[in-house]
């Protein structure tokens, strides 16, 4: 847990759009960052088929989803086994919003943020007096609760009324784009931009005062306390944070299926959510990306090798027991670490032979962090 | 308005119900008091248990040997995991032992899922002989599949209750409720102890996805996620109270049941466990503190 007081955040997040290590500060992993952004946004579309951008696509929304939930597990110590329902909340505001007004895309997006923060600190202001496992429970009540609610509401079809829903309709239209993003591949640039912002919105909370009091109210709530810190004002904006940025995309997501019904979120998807959260690494903000791949690129990738996605379930469960048990800070933390090892061993055996002793032990400082998103994305 | 006459029938159905609740919500409060860990895969090890029972089924074996299958395999693999993950994560924070039945959870679900794929038409199911027997009470048609949910919820409350006051191995399990450390140095066995809980709270799963494969439906998400309505009675009796974890679980099956035929209220009856438990976990929180067990060894 960085908690260093440098005054370099604005620097930090001018310099490298994705702040996603731990000391962005530094200028070969902010230019890998930048590098890392700009191959997705313009390079990347063009290499993918039409096929793996639509699940490149639910991957960088996802990884916003996967971003509140790590911010609150990981940051904050608070485990939500609801965040599946509050992508719904985001979803259903979002796109009763487009289908009812006339508003340009990014207002809309903004205000299913701010419909589901308010949502989520609803329940929040009562829930969060409870602490662990009772916390966690009560969520998953509530997600249960939102869940069945809206399965009867029915999500928004272009209908009147306060639900938007016209049982009756044959010709159900689409939930609109943005103007600018209509296309597979321009929707998902736009997903990139909104996952940065939102990443860019965590990071500087991060660096900055609240950042600095969920690290101590994660150590210990008590010590916390005693050092003057708030600690129930700032689990709740920690709590309001993630509800608001898993309402943006659940808002995001609704516009890239265009036809939402309930069964495009299933039961068991808040629980996946934790596990890929867990097995991605809840300590960094890598890991929300992993997490996201795992989640969405990999069912992908299964399907079109012709393998059941119930093997992912497996791969999952099995991933939630090895990250409990074995590696807490899950794959972001335990990438790099292989790759530094691996690049350090290659090293050795490429240099043993000659005279000349390598400068340092391991290899260049900027290989293992490259090597992380690489890996996860291919 | 409903009725009285058109009411009843569901008040039988909510008992059964109920009695399956009862006997989940207590299974998993005697393992949550015995070893600390909140077994969330208690669902998916009974459905795994009724779908290989189910299996058995279609190749015609007989359906006794189906039915303990069913239960014993549940105890099983309970008792596979807890030995080995019961250990490895004893000293944690409850929370996370939790979480870890979940990866269990998705483990059984992504199993179930590929060795019995959904089914487009025809919907699976397990009937139970029992079904077709029944009598009549007060002009009430009463199956005696419901007469074996409500009595095993009943027998089983008062059967634990009874085991947990008065059996030497009951009073292990509640001295190591209270403080595992402790009880280890007085010469209890814990972790044989431990290993009766695992194995009995899996025999109760096993019971519960037969019952439930039966009164509900044999699916693998239906059945894995039933688990959260008898978590909540557990939640209503705090993890601790098996009476009122019973009482909880017959409430829950009776409203969810009794609100069938309201039209305006029908599609919201599945709410009824999670509004149920909230309700009371936040009463509970404002007048007391109930993570007394995580504080402890948080």
């Amino acid at each position: 847990m960085t908690v260093t007081t440098s005054d370099s955040a604005a620097a930090a997040a001018a310099a490298g759009r994705r702040p996603l290590l731990r000391r962005p500060d530094k200028p070969v992993q902010a230019a890998v960052i930048v590098v890392l952004v700009l191959f997705v946004l313009f390079v990347l579309p063009s290499l993918m088929s039409g096929y793996y951008t639509t699940y490149m696509t639910l991957a960088a929304i996802y990884s916003v989803v996967c971003l509140g939930l790590g911010l609150l597990v990981g940051r904050v110590g608070l485990y939500s086994l609801g965040q599946g329902a509050v992508v719904q909340i985001g979803a259903w505001t979002g796109a009763r919003l487009l289908y009812g007004t006339g508003q340009p895309f990014a207002v809309v997006v903004i205000e299913a943020g701010l419909v589901t923060m308010l949502i989520g600190l609803a329940i929040g202001l009562p829930a969060l007096r409870l602490r662990g496992l009772y916390l966690a429970l009560i969520t998953l009540m509530f997600a249960g609760a939102i869940t069945v609610v809206l399965a009867t509401v029915n999500f928004p079809n272009g209908g009147g009324g306060f639900t938007g829903y016209n049982g009756s309709s044959l010709h159900i239209p689409p939930i609109r784009r943005p103007s600018i993003a209509g296309s597979e591949s321009a929707y998902f640039r736009y997903a990139v931009v909104v996952a940065i912002i939102m990443f860019v919105l965590v990071y500087a909370h991060l660096r900055t005062r609240p950042g600095r009091a969920w690290a101590a109210i994660r150590q210990s709530e008590p010590a916390a306390l005693a050092a003057g810190i708030n600690t129930w004002f700032y689990k709740l904006w920690a709590w309001a944070l993630a509800s608001f940025i898993t309402g943006v995309a659940g808002a995001v997501l609704a516009a890239q299926y265009q036809h939402l019904y309930s069964i495009n979120f299933a039961t068991q998807d808040s629980i996946i959510l934790l596990a890929v959260v867990l097995m991605g690494g809840v300590y960094t903000l890598w890991g929300a990306v992993i997490a996201a791949l795992l989640m969405q690129l990999l069912p992908g990738w299964l399907q079109s090798l012709g393998v059941s996605y119930a093997w992912l379930y497996i791969l999952f469960g099995v991933g939630v027991l090895q990250v409990l048990t074995t590696a807490p800070a899950g794959i972001a933390d335990q990438f790099p670490k292989d790759m530094k090892r691996l690049g350090g061993f290659l090293w050795r055996q490429v240099h043993r032979p000659s005279a000349r002793a390598a400068p340092g032990t391991s290899g260049p400082p900027g290989a293992p962090a490259a090597g992380s998103p690489g890996g996860g994305a291919q | 308005m409903p009725s009285w006459s058109e009411l009843e029938q569901f008040l039988v159905s909510g008992l059964a119900l109920g009695g399956v609740y009862a006997l989940s919500g207590v299974g998993l409060v005697v393992l949550y008091r015995a070893t600390g860990v909140l077994y969330l895969a208690f669902g998916a090890v009974g459905a795994l248990g009724a779908f290989l029972a189910y299996q058995m089924i279609q190749a015609s074996a007989p359906g006794w040997a189906a039915w303990i299958v069913c239960i014993l395999i549940g105890g099983v693999v309970t008792l596979i995991y807890g030995t080995i993950f019961g250990p490895a994560l004893a000293g944690r924070d409850p929370l996370v032992r939790a979480v870890a039945t979940l990866g269990l959870t998705l483990i059984l679900f992504g199993a179930m899922e590929l060795l019995w794929p959904p089914t487009s038409g025809a919907t699976r199911s397990i009937s139970l002989p029992t079904d077709n027997g029944g009598f009549t009470v007060a002009g009430l048609q009463v199956t005696w599949t419901q007469v074996i949910a409500l009595g095993a919820g009943v027998v089983l409350t008062i059967g634990t209750g009874a085991f947990l006051r008065y059996t030497k191995l009951g009073t292990a399990m509640r001295a190591m409720a209270n403080d595992r450390e402790i009880t280890a140095t007085l010469g209890v066995p814990v972790r044989r102890v431990e290993a009766a809980a695992w194995f009995g709270c899996g025999v109760l799963a096993g019971f519960a996805g037969l019952l439930l494969a039966d009164l509900v439906q044999l699916e693998p998400a239906t059945l894995t996620f039933l688990v959260i309505s008898s978590l909540a009675a557990a939640l209503i009796g705090q993890l601790r109270s098996i009476t009122v974890t019973f009482i909880a679980a017959i409430v829950i099956g009776v409203v969810h049941d009794l609100l069938t035929p309201f039209t305006a209220l029908t599609n919201y009856r599945d709410m009824t466990p999670f509004v149920l438990a909230a309700i009371a976990l936040l009463w509970v929180s404002r007048h007391r503190q109930i993570m007394t067990r995580s504080r402890e060894e948080g």
